[in-house]
């Protein structure tokens, strides 16, 4: 499934008007929000339509995953938006994750157990606001509720006493590079559920963590929650070769017409996260020339002063920095 | 005390709102705690035996309260059992504290519930140890969950 979809689910007495535009997307935040009522409403419409009194707009058919037959539910579910209240386990499984990565649809999950097996980005992580009541005529009004971001990818330029990188591989490679220039301490977190450790580990004095924000949802709020006792910053762009796509350095329109509207490309069924659609794309992309990329090892002419100073660039346009770190 | 165990464990049961609706005591709405907890966690306010007046659903039955309530409810007239204590907001943080003051209490937490700036008492029962700040806690949960 690709695409990005609006949904209003809405009956006499609440509304409730988000978007979802990859794989996963989870809702946390505050008891009391409208999470539960919201996935009967999506239950009641799957069970009875329009004659449920619920009304649903949106282009994909929605429904609901419940049970312990949910395995087989998932195998009879193709190209809809599945919805999960709270209270299942099941979603925390393996078994869970692989059902998911194998089918084509797009899920909204309403968890706050951190799912460490799967992959989703840190701006898919929502709580349930109220915007507005209306209606002067009725003792209860309708109750206009959206989805707001908990957390965003918006970084403020620093200077770091450390980088923490969650890659070991070309990542680390690149900003291990540019540490050295700026006389930086540069660590690998050998992968994303190392961070919370090396952070924990480091008492240097403002922390820089380097991650895939496409499939960094799990680490989050643990990650987030070290904030109080230790001074971080965190960079978290789609990915590392996101990056590189952006900078310019990859030759093609197409390249950036893809990077405009990502989930308009991505097929849910065939890339489990966003950044391995985009370590695929630039792969594909550099092959057989003097930048062709691996994932393994930093190919070094990414490190030539042309080449760094663009992504270097991408950077500082998204933290506002000097174009120096 | 509050104690709290950090992670999965089969001991907890997991889906709480089920476990409430088949287990509900019409008398817990008599209690004037609960009726605290609905009116602060849930901006709701118990009219009747099975009549609870929503602020923001209209007239509800306690099935309709909230997850994170429920749990709460539980957690405060059947200290015996462990519950799933990540069914509920942080906005439920305070009540764990609070009802733990009097007589001990054990939640089971699988993410980091933020107990607030406050100082308190935590007995985190993976590690036996005690902690009175969020800032202690958090360099110890997130290796749990």
């Amino acid at each position: 499934m690709t695409g990005s979809y609006d949904i209003v689910v809405k009956n006499s007495i609440v509304q409730f008007k988000f978007r979802v535009s990859r794989n996963i997307t989870i809702l946390r935040g505050d008891s009391a929000t409208g999470k539960t009522t919201m996935v009967d409403m999506v239950r009641q419409h799957a069970l009875e339509g329009d004659a449920s009194g619920v009304s649903i707009s949106t282009q994909k058919e929605c429904t609901v995953l419940t049970g312990i037959r949910w395995q087989d539910e998932i195998r009879g579910i193709r190209d809809s938006i599945v919805f999960i209240d709270e209270g299942f386990s099941f979603v925390s499984s393996d078994e869970f994750a692989r059902a998911i990565r194998d089918s084509d649809n797009y899920y909204v999950i309403a968890t706050r157990d951190s799912l460490f097996n799967l992959p989703y980005s840190i701006k898919e992580i929502y709580r349930i606001r109220t915007v507005s009541r209306r209606s002067k005529y009725q003792e209860y009004d309708r109750i206009y509720s959206e989805f707001y971001p908990i957390y965003d990818d918006s970084v403020k330029y620093v200077r770091p006493d450390a980088v923490i990188v969650e890659d070991s591989n070309a990542a680390y490679d690149f900003f291990n590079a540019l540490c050295q220039k700026e006389g930086i301490r540069c660590i690998s977190a050998a992968g994303k559920t190392g961070i919370y450790s090396k952070i924990k580990e480091t008492t240097d004095g403002v922390v820089l963590v380097i991650a895939d924000g496409a499939a960094f949802g799990s680490e989050m709020e643990r990650v987030m929650s070290l904030r109080r006792v230790r001074n971080t910053v965190l960079f978290l762009p789609e990915s590392f070769e996101w990056l590189i796509l952006r900078s310019g350095l990859i030759d093609g329109a197409e390249v950036q017409d893809i990077l405009k509207s990502p989930y308009d490309y991505i097929e849910s069924g065939r890339y489990f996260s966003w950044e391995r659609f985009f370590t695929v794309l630039l792969t594909e992309r550099t092959v057989d020339t003097h930048l062709q990329y691996s994932k393994r090892r930093l190919n070094p002419n990414y490190l030539n002063d042309r080449e760094a100073s663009a992504i270097r660039k991408v950077i500082s346009d998204m933290t506002g920095g000097d174009g120096q770190t | 005390m509050l104690n709290v165990y950090y992670g999965k464990t089969d001991e907890a049961i997991y889906n709480t709102a089920m476990y409430f609706d088949n287990v509900f005591q019409v008398t817990w709405l008599d209690d004037p705690y609960v009726r605290k907890m609905i009116k602060n966690v849930d901006k709701s306010e118990v009219i009747g035996d099975y009549l609870i007046k929503s602020k923001a659903l209209g007239m509800i039955s306690p099935k309709q309260l909230s997850g994170g309530v429920k749990t709460l409810i539980l957690t405060y007239f059947k200290p015996e059992i462990l519950f799933n204590a990540s069914t509920c907001g942080d906005n439920c943080a305070r009540w764990f504290l609070d009802m733990s003051k009097k007589n001990d209490r054990t939640i089971n937490l699988r993410h980091v519930m933020d107990f607030g700036n406050g100082t308190f008492d935590v007995h985190v029962l993976n590690t036996d140890q005690v902690v009175h700040s969020m800032d202690e806690l958090v360099l110890i949960a997130g290796d749990l969950i």
